[in-house]
């Protein structure tokens, strides 16, 4: 399947490849490989893809730039939008590649990862996104996408917590190993780096492991205020990491007490999204989301780990996994993948079964 | 203070000692006994607490062993990862009503928590010793919660699935919520003072409302069930308010003491109850007190009337009505008594009347006597005189005219001594009855010391008069007054023979007046003193014995007081009191 998606996908549109999604590609093939379906279906046409996210887009207007929503633009055209609650897109009969199979995609969004594997266990939705603990199940029937790594999940420290023996404790305390293997559901990998291994190459070469002799050492030298701050976390989901890092941490000797008062807190726990295939602007990208400097030049692979050695320095940012995206499809949904390994939404090729043939 | 009164006091003090005393401890029995009562009861109470706490335990017991039993747990046990397990206590603990569980594998790692999900991974070092757990039952455990730490009652369920094993550890929480839950007898609640920091502290003391506010009043009892490890009672508060805590050691798995339990029940019914008795003991003793009152009253007046009587007639009897008798009404000790005044006073009749008769043959025989001898010496010169005349007629008629001229004289002489002699005894017997009317003593004084002064110079006597200037004029008869005055100047006149000084003094003593007259003569014996105002007696080998009796006749019809003061060789003060 995932050569006819390349194979489709390169025909729909014919344009020059360029290295990330050269890259893309391959990892595609690989996802295909482990991603067998049933070459003999034939596509339908009509019905509409429920679609559940647990993002909630804010924004007046549907978003233009990014994975997701943006990604049904050239097949299909927003046709309702309430915003932070449900968006409808339509098929564009004059769309460039052609109509897609199917007559819309009803999007609801703010919906939990556990509701959407509830909706999706009901089938009151074809496509979800799937949780670490959701991801290891695999009901009869259920199909499950995965994308590369595309997530940095990170601590980033505000300015509050200006001691670097702080930061560098705390990073050295977190036993990454048991949050991915337990928490993630060994959905990822360990990384140091801001980058993923697949896209910089070098990542290996920032160290991730936990060292909590060191990490004692360090906070028993620092004075006791400086032990005690609190980390936050944007997203409810990330609270088992969050209070995994603070068991961690008082282990270390440091006081970290978990609030979901983000904006407020001395430390956030933040995942963010990789949408280049493109290492450089991934870099720059990452950096500017996490507030960090912006590298400079990153023409070479030795700038791009320079620059980002460079960023790291000083632990004003942890990076602690590189996770990828998990969707759920119902079984009705057919044409899949339709998320490429970068995330992003390809429905122009799904159909439903039930539909006209 | 009368006999009446002072019988009735006593009785009325031995009524209140008697009732007061019998009230005390029939109180006291009463109290003890209802406190007994109320101990047993407060046992009771503790007995069904424990029976519920262990109910509880057992309950949790059952509960965690059901948990091991079931194929949730069977499959995580034989699981190849425990990853996808690290949430399964929480929706374990939720399902079960549990606030505490832990899944934990064989050798003590942590495969769920639900009370802290993030300690996946952690050791339970404490589960590996091998002990027999399902047989343990339900215990007390201090377990660490990402917040802080608490008291638990625990049990665990081993679930052996060939050679694996996964051990469930399960619980609630000894807090407020578990305290709410109780089922507790009427009248009694429960705190629970957590003992997991070093020194007492007063927030982790709650009871089934969340923190309880009496860790300052509570707070002696648990460090002394702390320290002494052993169950103790005590009554806290006063009145009321009180209550009485029964603090009960908790301990743990491995003997340590993890809590105290405070079992309190109100006293309040006890206080009331105690109150109310307290309140018709007083009462009763009031009517008993008041009961004995009258009682004594009538009782001292049944006791007293007798004695009364008796006193009434010993003042009679004193008054002068000597022959005053008593009726006898009775034969006891009081009517003997009485029996016996009345002897007394018959015989007291009998020997006044000897006695006036003895006086009156005495006082004759005495006035007979003197008559003697102040006739006596004037008769003695009569008789020689008549009988010389005689002589000179028979033998000398030519002296005869001489001697009868001679002796006429001495004759008249003699007779008008006699006639002095005879008056004297009549002014005593007819002392004529006082004028009375403002005298100035002072005055007085000074005009009768003045009658003197030529004796005074004679019989080379010094006059010191002193006379108070406060004086007021008192009721007297002047004249008499007067003499007796002079009686007394020249009593002290005689008694100083060698001379020496006269004093004569007045005090004023508010409306009355004292009058002094010392002398610094030779003095007078006790018996000279207490004799000397009796008629015809006399220190001096002249006069009738009439003088200081006619005073104290004159100072006793103005109803004064007469008194001499003197001792051998220091003078004699005569004292005069009148108004």
């Amino acid at each position: 399947m995932c050569l006819r998606w390349f194979a489709v996908h390169s025909v729909r549109h014919p344009v020059l490849l360029s290295r990330a999604r050269q890259q893309a590609a391959c990892l595609a093939i690989l996802f295909a490989l482990t991603h067998p379906t049933h070459a003999a279906t034939r596509p339908h046409y009509g019905g509409t893809l429920r679609v559940e996210m647990h993002e909630a887009i804010e924004s007046p207007d549907p978003p233009q730039s990014g994975p997701g929503m943006a990604d049904l633009a050239g097949a299909f055209a927003i046709s309702r939008w309430e915003a932070g609650r449900r968006a409808v897109y339509t098929a564009d009969e004059d769309a460039a590649g052609g109509r897609p199979f199917l007559d819309a995609v009803d999007i609801q969004m703010g919906r939990s990862l556990r509701d959407q594997a509830i909706d999706l266990e009901l089938g009151r939705a074809d496509l979800v996104e799937l949780g670490p603990s959701e991801a290891r199940k695999s009901p009869a029937g259920r199909q499950m996408w995965t994308t590369a790594p595309v997530r940095v999940m990170a601590l980033v420290f505000g300015a509050r917590v200006d001691d670097a023996r702080v930061r560098e404790a705390l990073s050295l305390a977190v036993d990454r190993a048991a949050i991915l293997n337990v928490l993630l559901q060994r959905q990822g990998e360990i990384s140091g780096a801001l980058l993923p291994q697949w896209l910089s190459g070098y990542a290996f070469l920032f160290a991730g492991a936990a060292d909590i002799a060191r990490a004692r050492a360090l906070a028993g030298s620092l004075p006791a205020a400086s032990r005690t701050f609190t980390l936050g976390f944007e997203d409810p989901a990330l609270r088992p990491v969050a209070d995994r890092i603070a068991l961690n941490a008082r282990d270390a000797g440091l006081a970290i007490s978990v609030t979901p008062q983000s904006a407020a807190a001395d430390a956030r726990l933040v995942e963010v999204r990789i949408a280049s295939a493109d290492p450089a602007r991934a870099l720059t990208a990452v950096a500017a989301a996490l507030a960090l400097p912006q590298p400079g030049r990153l023409d070479s692979p030795e700038a791009l780990f320079e620059a980002e050695r460079s960023l790291l320095e000083g632990f004003r940012v942890v990076p602690l996994f590189h996770l990828p995206e998990v969707y759920g499809a119902g079984q009705r949904v057919q044409g899949g993948p339709g998320v490429s390994p970068l995330g992003e939404w390809r429905f122009e090729l799904l159909f439903l079964e039930g539909g006209r043939p | 203070m009368t006999f009446r009164t002072r019988l009735l006091l006593v009785f009325t003090v031995t009524v209140m000692i008697s009732v007061g005393v019998v009230e005390w401890m029939v109180t006291s029995a009463t109290r003890d006994a209802f406190e007994r009562m109320d101990a047993q009861r407060d046992d009771a109470l503790v007995a069904q607490f424990r029976k519920e706490c262990d109910r509880r335990g057992r309950e949790i017991a059952r509960t965690v062993k059901g948990i091991a039993a079931s194929d949730e747990s069977l499959a995580i046990a034989i699981a190849p990862d425990y990853a996808p397990f690290y949430s399964q206590a929480g929706a374990l603990a939720s399902a079960h009503s549990l606030d505490l569980l832990e899944l934990v594998a064989g050798d003590g790692t942590i495969v769920s928590s639900a009370e802290w999900p993030a300690r996946f991974g952690y050791k339970e070092e404490w589960l590996a010793g091998a002990a027999d757990w399902p047989a343990r039952g339900a215990f007390l455990k201090r377990e660490e919660l990402p917040d802080g730490v608490t008291l638990a009652l625990v049990a665990v369920g081993v679930v052996n699935a060939g050679d694996r094993q996964l051990f469930v550890v399960g619980g609630q929480q000894l807090d407020s919520e578990f305290l709410s839950t109780l089922v507790l007898p009427a009248g009694m609640h429960v705190l629970l003072y957590r003992n997991l920091e070093t020194q007492f502290s007063p927030r982790e003391l709650v009871d089934s409302g969340g923190s309880s506010t009496r860790a300052a009043e509570l707070q002696p009892l648990i460090e002394q069930a702390t320290a002494g490890g052993r169950e103790i009672t005590r009554t806290i508060g006063s009145g009321a308010s009180s209550e009485r805590f029964h603090a009960v050691p908790l301990k743990g798995n491995e003997d340590n003491l993890l809590g105290i339990l405070l079992i309190g029940s109100s006293r309040r019914d006890l206080v009331e109850l105690e109150a109310s008795l307290r309140r018709n003991g007083i009462l009763v003793a009031s009517f008993g007190i008041l009961v004995g009152i009258l009682m004594s009253v009538w009782a001292a007046a049944r006791i007293t009337r007798p004695v009364q009587r008796l006193a009434e007639s010993a003042g009679k009897v004193a008054a002068g009505e000597w022959a005053t008798t008593v009726e006898i009404a009775s034969r006891d000790e009081v009517g003997k008594l009485a029996e016996a005044f009345n002897r007394m006073t018959h015989e007291l009749v009998e020997q006044r009347e000897r006695l006036v008769q003895a006086e009156r043959v005495a006082a004759w025989r005495e006035l007979a006597r003197r008559l003697a001898h102040e006739l006596k010496n004037p008769l003695f010169p009569l008789q020689i005189t008549v009988e010389n005349m005689q002589r000179a007629r028979e033998r000398y008629p030519e002296q005869f005219e001489e001697v009868f001229r001679e002796g006429t004289q001495t004759l008249l002489a003699e007779l008008a001594n006699l006639k002095q002699i005879i008056g004297r005894f009549s002014d005593f017997a007819k002392m004529p009855a006082p004028e009375m009317q403002p005298v100035d003593f002072n005055q007085l004084a000074a005009d009768t010391t003045r009658l003197f002064e030529a004796q005074f110079t004679q019989a080379r006597v010094a006059v010191k008069t002193e006379l108070d200037p406060h004086l007021r004029p008192v009721a007297a008869d002047p004249e008499q007054m007067t003499r007796v005055l002079r009686n007394l100047i020249l009593n002290a006149i005689d008694a100083m023979p060698e001379g020496g000084t006269l004093t004569l003094r007045t005090i004023a003593a508010g409306a009355a007046v004292r009058i002094e007259v010392a002398d610094t003569g030779q003095g007078l014996s006790p018996e000279e003193c207490q004799r000397l105002f009796t008629p015809y007696y006399t220190t001096k080998t002249h006069g009738t014995g009439l003088g200081l009796a006619i005073v104290q006749s004159v100072i006793s019809d103005h109803k004064g007081r007469i008194s001499v003061e003197s001792q051998p060789g220091r003078g004699t003060t005569f004292r005069i009191d009148l108004g």
